[in-house]
């Protein structure tokens, strides 16, 4: 079976744990707890007839009291960059951390999400913000942890590029 | 292993190994529960630790180099989060530290140290989260008053222009090129808005011009001339006199809009960059403005015919640099100039302002 090892970055707060938690056990919680340090869940896809597991890891979002450590990016093979649509400011956030993570890890497999689909009426990211992360050409999701929408896809397209990736 | 040692240990629920060849590490003191069933009840006593605790792989190698250089203090790993045999969360955090010659590894069971470290973080994100919405708040409720504020300014403009052919729209417009180019020029956000209204009071002065010689047909006699180019000193002296600084700004253009690159223009026949930078952006958008659109004097020209004409004005009464720029800018310009018109039906869908968020510094090569 092919491993791999994924995570899931963006500030805190935007649904990284809850989308993770969705995915894995078909479950949203309202409560907000923050995750402190990382957790590591295991997922097994078969895509294609090809079993792939994936080692996901969930670790605290960027903000003022928290860094990603470099480290945590050691044999990274793909990653999901979360946004919050409710909020702007975590879009820029999401783009330097893509930099960040290009500049140590280099072009790897990504799938940007933009969470909380299930309350658009709120949704802060404009059209244009949105239309520029589109013509980055990588895969761009609306997603909700809450109503669960597009929350397979994101794993699932991570995982198909892991495995184009793989050969 | 002696009996103070056994209780320090148990009392911070650590683990302590010694690191072995090979990768391995040998544990050095009484293997805890929580231990045990993470190490599948393995009682060997040597163990490869990154097989049983994948995050472990990530902190070893931080680990060895802190080991190799020989620094006293301890290197943690953060913690990280396990769940143990009833599925409740465990959180464990590595310590690497260089004992009388030893590489020595802790790992230690945070317990309440690490709930109460979340409760901390959640109460300061809570926080940054409301600190964040009533910024949002503010700043879109500051956004709304600067848009009635400039609606205001732009119904009085086109008041006073309302004598000759002059629009709303085209008032409206002559202030969307101007923040255009103010932008791809890198101005700060408050400077931009202030161009954006000030432009569009350029021909204020206009208000003292009487109307036989505002409107007449045909040519104006060199007298009535010499009365009409007033119109800039008229504007300059109702915008000028106050200590708000987008009405100094209109002002200025107010002044300066009929001076031309070359020295030939007026009322002072300033040259080249004597001239202020905002007078001679608005020179610019004013001319692709009038040559774009039908006027009584002549019908509108074609985009190839106003951009031929426009070169042609190109260090004679244009700004070389400045009319450069506004060429890269065309495809915004020719935006705004369709998408801002007189038709009440064709600019209820968009906010034109919305335009000016689509000009990118990279655009501009
Ligand atoms: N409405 C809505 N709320 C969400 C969604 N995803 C997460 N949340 C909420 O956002 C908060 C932060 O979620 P969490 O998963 O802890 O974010 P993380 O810090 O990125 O891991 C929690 O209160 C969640 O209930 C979503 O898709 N829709
Ligand atoms: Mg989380």
């Amino acid at each position: 079976m092919i491993q791999k090892k994924i995570c899931l970055l963006g500030s805190f707060a935007v649904g990284k744990t809850s989308l993770i938690q969705q995915h894995i056990n078909s479950l949203f919680s309202d409560k907000y707890l923050t995750t402190v340090g990382v957790k590591i869940d295991k997922a097994v896809f078969e895509i294609d007839g090809k079993q792939l597991s994936l080692m996901i890891w969930d670790i605290a979002g960027e903000d003022d009291f928290t860094n990603i450590r470099p480290a945590y990016l050691r044999g990274l093979d793909g990653y999901i960059i979360v946004i919050d649509g409710s909020r702007n400011s975590t879009v820029h956030k999401a783009l330097s951390i893509h930099q960040k993570v290009v500049e140590s890890c280099g072009e790897i497999p990504v799938v940007f999400a933009i969470n909380k689909a299930d309350i658009k009426h709120e949704w802060e990211v404009t059209e244009e913000q949105f239309s520029q992360l589109k013509r980055t050409d990588y895969p761009v999701f609306e997603t909700s942890a809450k109503s669960g929408q597009s929350v397979d896809s994101i794993f699932s397209n991570l995982g198909g590029q892991l495995l184009q990736h793989h050969g | 292993m002696d009996k103070l040692e056994e209780l320090i240990y148990n009392s911070f629920d650590v683990v302590v190994f010694k690191k072995d060849t090979n990768g391995k590490f040998i544990i050095h003191s009484r293997p805890t529960d929580w231990l045990l069933f993470f190490l599948n009840h393995n009682s060997e006593g040597t163990y490869r630790l990154t097989q049983y605790f994948p995050y472990l792989g990530c902190f070893i190698d931080e680990a060895e180099r802190h080991w190799k250089s020989g620094k006293i203090e301890a290197l943690t790993s953060g913690p990280w989060v396990e769940a143990d045999e009833k599925g409740h969360e465990l959180a464990l955090e590595a310590s690497a530290i260089k004992i009388d010659g030893e590489d020595i590894l802790l790992l230690q069971n945070l317990g309440e140290k690490y709930r109460q470290e979340v409760q901390r973080l959640q109460s300061l994100r809570e926080g940054l989260l409301s600190q964040e919405k009533l910024e949002n708040e503010i700043a879109k409720r500051t956004r709304h008053v600067q848009q009635q504020k400039e609606q205001i300014a732009i119904k009085l403009v086109s008041l006073t222009s309302y004598r000759d052919e002059e629009t709303e729209a085209h008032v409206k417009r002559i202030g969307l090129y101007a923040a255009a180019m103010a932008k791809a020029l890198g101005w700060d956000e408050q400077r931009i808005d202030d161009i954006r209204i000030a432009a569009t009071m350029h021909d204020i002065g206009k208000i003292g011009i009487p109307d036989k010689i505002l409107l007449k047909k045909g040519k104006l006699t060199d007298e009535e001339f010499e009365i009409m180019k007033q119109h800039t000193e008229i504007g300059a002296n109702l915008l000028g006199d106050s200590n708000i600084p987008v009405l100094n700004m209109a002002s200025t253009i107010a002044l300066c809009h009929h001076e031309r690159w070359d020295g030939q223009g007026y009322p002072h026949g300033l040259r080249e960059k004597e001239i202020p930078v905002t007078a001679r952006i608005v020179c610019i958008v004013d001319k692709y403005d009038a040559l774009i659109h039908e006027r009584v004097y002549k019908k509108a020209f074609s985009e190839d015919v106003v951009t031929k004409l426009m070169k042609e004005m190109s260090g004679r009464s244009l700004d070389p640099e400045l009319l450069e720029l506004f060429f890269e800018l065309l495809p915004i310009m020719q935006r705004i100039c369709s998408e801002v018109t007189d038709k009440v039906t064709d600019n209820r869908n968009q906010d034109p302002y919305e335009l000016l968020e689509e000009i990118r510094l990279s655009d501009i090569a």
